[in-house]
C-alpha cells in the first residue's frame, strides 16, 4: 500500500511564479583559486598531431586580459584572470550552475584579501568558473586563496518571449551591446558562426559548460571571426543551448568568449552562453571589425554595484 | 576490403574486462530537446534485443548500447581495455552460465560494446567476467599514407567492401553521409574513448531537430565530413572520418546514435560509394578470428 496521498487527497499544486514576476535569488558561494594541473605526461597532442606542454590551462593565468586577441597567447583555453573551483565535486557543480556573468568576487583570505574581481565566463567538465581581476589584484592572488562568488542570474526572466537567458546577471546584461525592439532581441558580435563550428561542449549543459569554437587563425577569417577578442559576443545558428546545446534549424544562441584558443583538435576559444532562442526573437548583427564586447573595465564595474 | 596492411605486425594482447552495471544518480532525470525529463533504459548491462543491423533509432531508451557493457574495475586498466579494444575483435565471457559464449566488438562508448548472439546474450549478467582478444591499434594500410585507421581489427577491415583503386583513392562503401552539423557530444574528446553522438536522429520530435539520420542501424559504416579524428575528434574542413554505428537512440540533447571512428583523412584519399549494406553484422557471420 502507498503512502503517498491519492486522488483528491493530492491536488495539483499551484502554478509556480511565472519566471517574469519571481524575485532573482543571490547566495553567497565559496570557492578556491585554481592551481593548474597536468597529468603524468607533461604532453597533450595538437590538432595537426605534434605534442605540446598546455600552458594557462587554468589557475591563475597573468598578462592574459579581455580584449586580448583569443590567439595572441601560447596558451591552452587561457583565460584572462583565474579560474575559481570548489573540491568537493558537488559544491563544483553547483559553483559553475550558479554564478553567472558579472557577478562579483571577493577575496576572503590571502594577500589580496578585501580585492574584488568579476564572472566574465565558465568552463565545463571539472566545473570551473572564470573571474576577472586587475592585474595589480590579479598577481597577488595565490592557488587556494579563498573567495566568495556572489551568484545572481540563473532564472532571469525572458528578455522578450521566447528569449531564454543563461548564466548573465541581467545588470551585465544592460551593458553589453543588445537591444530590445518589436519583440525581438538583437545583439551586436564579432561573428555569426554555423554550429557545425561548436567542439567539446556540444551536447552538455550550458549552465555548466561553455561551448568551445573549433576556429583556428587559418580558418576563422572565412567565418568573420579573425579578429576574435576575448570578451567578445558571438552568435552560433542552428543550436539551441535551453538545456543541453544542441542542433536545431532556425535558432540562434549568443555567448561571451571567456577563454582563449586551444592546439587540441575539437577545442578552441569557449562561449559561455548567455541568451538562446528561435531566429525570429533572436537576432545577431555581425561587426567584424567595430565590435566592442565586454571590457574589463565595465565588468568590475557591474561587479562593485553588486557589493 | 581489398588493400595491404600491417597485419602481421600488430601486437594481440588479452584484456579482461567485466560486464558493468548501468549507472543512475538520485536524481534519475535527464532532459530531452524540449525540456521534457525523462528516465529511460540505456547505458550499461545487457542490453536484449538490439543487434547489428537492427534500426539504431526508435527504442523508448538513451543511450542504447546493444548487447555487453564492459569495464575494467582499475582506472588505468580500463583505459587500456577502452583504448586498445577495436571493433571486430573476438570477445569471449569467461564466467557464469554463458562461459564460452563468443560475441564480437562494434565500438566504444566509455564501455566497450559486444554484440553476440540473442540465446547467448541472455545468459550473460553484470558482473560476468569476459576476455578481449585486442589487436587492431597501429593498422596502416599499404599505399594509404593519408589514411589514418584506429579502432578497427583485421577482421573488421578484412569484412568490408571496398580497397584500393586504380586511382590510389580508398574505396569505402557507406550507409550514410553524415553532415559536420551532426556532430554532437564527443567532440573534442580522444577518438579511442567512447564515441561521436550523432544529432539530428530523433525519431518522433520535432522536424527542426532532423538531419535526416533517423534511419541509421546499428553496425552501419558512415561517412562523417569535416572531421578529423586522428588526435581526438576535431573539426577539419574537406577531411573525412569513417565510423561504425555502435551506440542507438538518444532522448539527452546533443546526443544520439553513435560512430566508432575506424578511419580518418583527407576526403581526396577515398572515394565513397553509398551502399544500404555497408554494415559489420557481416561479422557475425564471417566465424571467429582475431
Amino acid at each position: 500500500m502507498s503512502i503517498l496521498p491519492r486522488g483528491d487527497d493530492h491536488p495539483i499544486p499551484p502554478e509556480p511564479p511565472a519566471g517574469g514576476k519571481a524575485r532573482l535569488v543571490s547566495v553567497n558561494l565559496l570557492a578556491l583559486v585554481e592551481q593548474g594541473s597536468v597529468g603524468p605526461d607533461p604532453y597533450r597532442v595538437d590538432a595537426d598531431g605534434a605534442p605540446y606542454v598546455p600552458v594557462g590551462d587554468g589557475g591563475v593565468v597573468l598578462g592574459v586580459r579581455l580584449g586580448d586577441g583569443v590567439w595572441e597567447h601560447r596558451g591552452d583555453h587561457a583565460a584572462p584572470g583565474a579560474c575559481l573551483v570548489h573540491p568537493d565535486p558537488a559544491a563544483g557543480y553547483a559553483l559553475a550552475a550558479q554564478a553567472c556573468i558579472g557577478n562579483p568576487v571577493e577575496v576572503r583570505t590571502g594577500a589580496a584579501a578585501g580585492e574584488t574581481g568579476v564572472v566574465i565566463g565558465k568552463r565545463g567538465e571539472g566545473g570551473r568558473v572564470i573571474a576577472a581581476f586587475d592585474q595589480a589584484v590579479l598577481c597577488r592572488l595565490r592557488p587556494g586563496d579563498q573567495v566568495a562568488v556572489r551568484s545572481r542570474g540563473q532564472g532571469a526572466a525572458d528578455p522578450v518571449p521566447g528569449v531564454t537567458l543563461r548564466n548573465i546577471d541581467p545588470a551585465l546584461l544592460a551593458r553589453l551591446p543588445a537591444e530590445t525592439a518589436g519583440g525581438t532581441l538583437t545583439a551586436s558580435v564579432r561573428a555569426v558562426l554555423p554550429s557545425r563550428i561548436v567542439g567539446n561542449g556540444i551536447g552538455r549543459p550550458t549552465p555548466m559548460w561553455d561551448l568551445d569554437l573549433q576556429l583556428t587563425p587559418a580558418i576563422a577569417d572565412r567565418h568573420g571571426a579573425a579578429g576574435l577578442r576575448l570578451g567578445d559576443l558571438v552568435a552560433i545558428t542552428d543550436l539551441d543551448a535551453r538545456f543541453n546545446a544542441g542542433y536545431r534549424r532556425g535558432w540562434l544562441s549568443v555567448g561571451l568568449v571567456g577563454h582563449g584558443g586551444s592546439p587540441q583538435p575539437g577545442h578552441g576559444p569557449g562561449v559561455t552562453v548567455i541568451a538562446t532562442g528561435p531566429a525570429a526573437a533572436l537576432a545577431a548583427t555581425a561587426d567584424p571589425g567595430g565590435h566592442r564586447g565586454l571590457t574589463e573595465e565595465t565588468a568590475l564595474e557591474v561587479a562593485r554595484e553588486q557589493r | 576490403m581489398n588493400v595491404g596492411t600491417n597485419e602481421g605486425q600488430l601486437v594481440t594482447q588479452l584484456l579482461a574486462g567485466e560486464v558493468w552495471p548501468p549507472l543512475g544518480d538520485r536524481h534519475g532525470f535527464r532532459v530531452d530537446p524540449d525540456g521534457r525529463p525523462f528516465v529511460l533504459p540505456g547505458m550499461g548491462g545487457v542490453t536484449l534485443g538490439v543487434h547489428c543491423g537492427d534500426p539504431a533509432t526508435g527504442y523508448a531508451g538513451d543511450h542504447v548500447e546493444p548487447g555487453l557493457s564492459v569495464r575494467h574495475r582499475d582506472p588505468a586498466a580500463n583505459y587500456a581495455l577502452q583504448y586498445l579494444s577495436c571493433v571486430g575483435n573476438t570477445v569471449v565471457v569467461t564466467s557464469g552460465p554463458a562461459a564460452g559464449a563468443e560475441g564480437f566488438v562494434i565500438g566504444q562508448h566509455a564501455y566497450v560494446l559486444t554484440d553476440m548472439p540473442e540465446d547467448q546474450l541472455r545468459r550473460v549478467t553484470t558482473g560476468d567476467q569476459v576476455t578481449v582478444q585486442a589487436v587492431g591499434q597501429g593498422l596502416a594500410l599499404d599505399g594509404h599514407r593519408h589514411v589514418t585507421v584506429k579502432n578497427c581489427s583485421p577482421r573488421l577491415l578484412a569484412a568490408l567492401a571496398g580497397g584500393t583503386r586504380d586511382d590510389g583513392t580508398l574505396e569505402v562503401h557507406v550507409a550514410a553521409r553524415v553532415p559536420a552539423d551532426a556532430i554532437g557530444a564527443g567532440a573534442g574528446m580522444a577518438s579511442e574513448y567512447a564515441n561521436t553522438d550523432l544529432m539530428g536522429a530523433y525519431a518522433g520530435l520535432g522536424e527542426d531537430l532532423s538531419l535526416g539520420l533517423e534511419g541509421l542501424r546499428i553496425g552501419d559504416v558512415v561517412a562523417m565530413a569535416d572531421q578529423d579524428h586522428r588526435f581526438g575528434r576535431g573539426y577539419r574542413e574537406g577531411w573525412l572520418s569513417i565510423g561504425v554505428i555502435s551506440t542507438g537512440s538518444c532522448q539527452l540533447y546533443g546526443h544520439g546514435p553513435g560512430p566508432s571512428t575506424i578511419m580518418s583523412g583527407p576526403a581526396a584519399a577515398f572515394h565513397l560509394v553509398d551502399d544500404a549494406d555497408a554494415n559489420i553484422g557481416v561479422l557475425a557471420s564471417a566465424g571467429a578470428a582475431a
